[in-house]
């Protein structure tokens, strides 16, 4: 019986996160061909831009979205270590890209976070 | 045997396909971490029931990030008592105990999955991962419904997927499962027992609620299941935490609130570092008796008072009166507690 709870835990979580991956894939690929709806409210341009490095990561960010970028940061680095801790102050960049792949691992960020923290926290 | 090998393939074929979505999705950090060696540091001194108990402890945390996707972390404890001997004045320091508490490896497999692989801390409610070292605690003293999930050892020694992502823009998902193999060598024991863990996180309201399930592998093959919630209102200083745990050892709860003074208008800033807290439990006995666990139920209140000195540096006190059917007691608890972070190489140019 608990053999078969396990397997059906496990079967019903691999599902999830399939559906979830493909619809997160989605809405990536179509935000990188610029035919994307626009973002959701809680869903910045700021943060969209970010995600989509591929599509601009040469390219460097005018000083708005720059500005954007880092609010959103400090937003997102707020909102995730204050969760558990009293936000750090900022480390040195290398310091930090260690601390946050830690944190991602710890605190189950998300992708999206992680990079906006470590951007935001080491420029 | 064979729950443990769908477990295997269960686990490969999640490997193996989140490899296949990582092709697409890999990290790309621009900047090279740096490994390091952080931790925390604290003396803790607690009366409980007029029993004296001087504490200092020592935490260190390894982190050595390997490439793009690997990181390997340790972290240790290194912890005396401090008593009175004999025919000796002051108190003196016993034997030093040491403990691995956790050797893992982890695999950033990609944007919705890591592969962890080792000795890990049991994810199970939400102490015992993420509020557990002295420096982030609110309050020194444990929950008494910690033990309950954890394994004897408060680690596992298996392997785990776990991860966090994006599910809708207005909340995240995160996610543990992990199975746990027999391990009978002290002080790194661990119980064989297969669990998970899932919790949303809605950023908007900074609300984050979950539950933990857990399935026992030996002896009375027993389920222990629990919840947790964060919640941190956005227009206030104010966390609130709490969980609640059950299985057939026992169960209970706790609710914390912390208050940061940042909103007192006046001695600004001596009040931003100030911090109040207060915390409140219960704890029901079970069928089945563990060591681990209160042998009696109790209530448990506590109040504390925490001032951060700087980052990282933090005194805190904290005043408990125990209530049960063993007698009442007052529980008070001083400490000071201090996260360190060395960088082992270059940490990269201000």
């Amino acid at each position: 019986m608990g053999k078969r709870y396990i397997l059906l835990c496990l079967i019903c979580a691999t599902v999830c996160l399939t559906f979830s991956a493909i619809a997160q894939e989605r809405a990536n690929s179509a935000g990188s061909s610029g035919a994307a709806a626009p973002a959701s409210a809680q869903e910045t341009p700021s943060a969209s831009a970010l995600t989509h490095t591929s599509a601009r990561s040469k390219a460097a960010p005018d000083a708005s979205e720059a500005r954007a970028l880092r609010l959103e940061g400090e937003k997102r680095f707020r909102t995730n270590c204050g969760r558990c801790h009293q936000p750090p102050h900022k480390f040195p960049p290398r310091v930090m890209a260690a601390a946050i792949r830690h944190m991602r691992v710890r605190a189950m960020i998300t992708d999206e976070d992680m990079r906006l923290i470590l951007r935001y926290m080491t420029q | 045997m064979a729950c443990a090998r769908i477990l295997a393939i269960a686990f490969l074929l999640s490997t193996l396909c989140a490899s296949r979505l990582g092709a697409q999705t890999q990290s790309d950090e621009e900047v090279t971490p740096v490994p390091l060696l952080t931790g925390s540091s604290g003396f803790i001194t607690t009366f409980n029931g007029g029993q004296p108990d001087f504490h200092p402890i020592v935490t260190p945390l390894v982190l050595v990030p390997i490439g793009q996707r690997w990181l390997f972390e340790t972290r240790a404890t290194f912890e005396t008592d401090l008593a009175q001997v004999p025919g000796r004045n002051g108190y003196h320091g016993g034997p030093v105990q040491k403990e691995v508490e956790y050797a893992q490896l982890d695999f950033i497999a990609n944007s919705y999955m890591t592969v962890t692989v080792g000795r890990f801390l049991t994810p199970f409610g939400i102490f015992n991962e993420r509020l557990y070292p002295v420096w982030i605690r609110n309050l020194q003293t444990d929950p008494l419904i910690l033990p309950i999930g954890i394994g004897p050892s408060n680690a596992s020694t298996g392997a785990m997927i776990r991860g966090g992502f994006k599910a809708h823009p207005k909340f995240n998902i995160n996610y543990a499962a992990y199975f746990s193999a027999l391990s009978t060598v002290s002080p790194v024991d661990s119980d064989r027992f297969a669990g998970g863990r899932a919790g949303i996180f809605i950023p908007s309201a900074r609300l984050e609620i979950g539950g933990s399930f857990q399935h026992g592998l030996q002896d009375a093959r027993s389920n222990a299941f629990g919840f947790h919630a964060l919640w941190q209102p956005p227009a206030l200083p104010l966390d609130i935490r709490s969980e609640y745990a059950r299985s057939v050892a026992g169960s209970g709860y706790w609710l914390e609130g912390a208050y940061r003074l940042t909103q007192v208008p006046f001695h600004q800033n001596e009040f931003r570092r100030t911090q109040v807290v207060a915390r409140m439990q219960q704890y029901f006995v079970g069928a089945n008796i563990n060591d681990a666990l209160q042998p009696v139920n109790i209530k448990l209140v506590e109040f504390g008072l925490n001032y951060y000195f700087i980052d990282g540096l933090k005194a805190s006190s904290n005043y408990g009166r125990r209530f049960s059917v063993a007698g009442n007691a007052n529980v008070w608890t001083m400490a000071l507690t201090y996260r360190f972070l060395v960088p082992l190489g270059h940490a990269g140019g201000e």
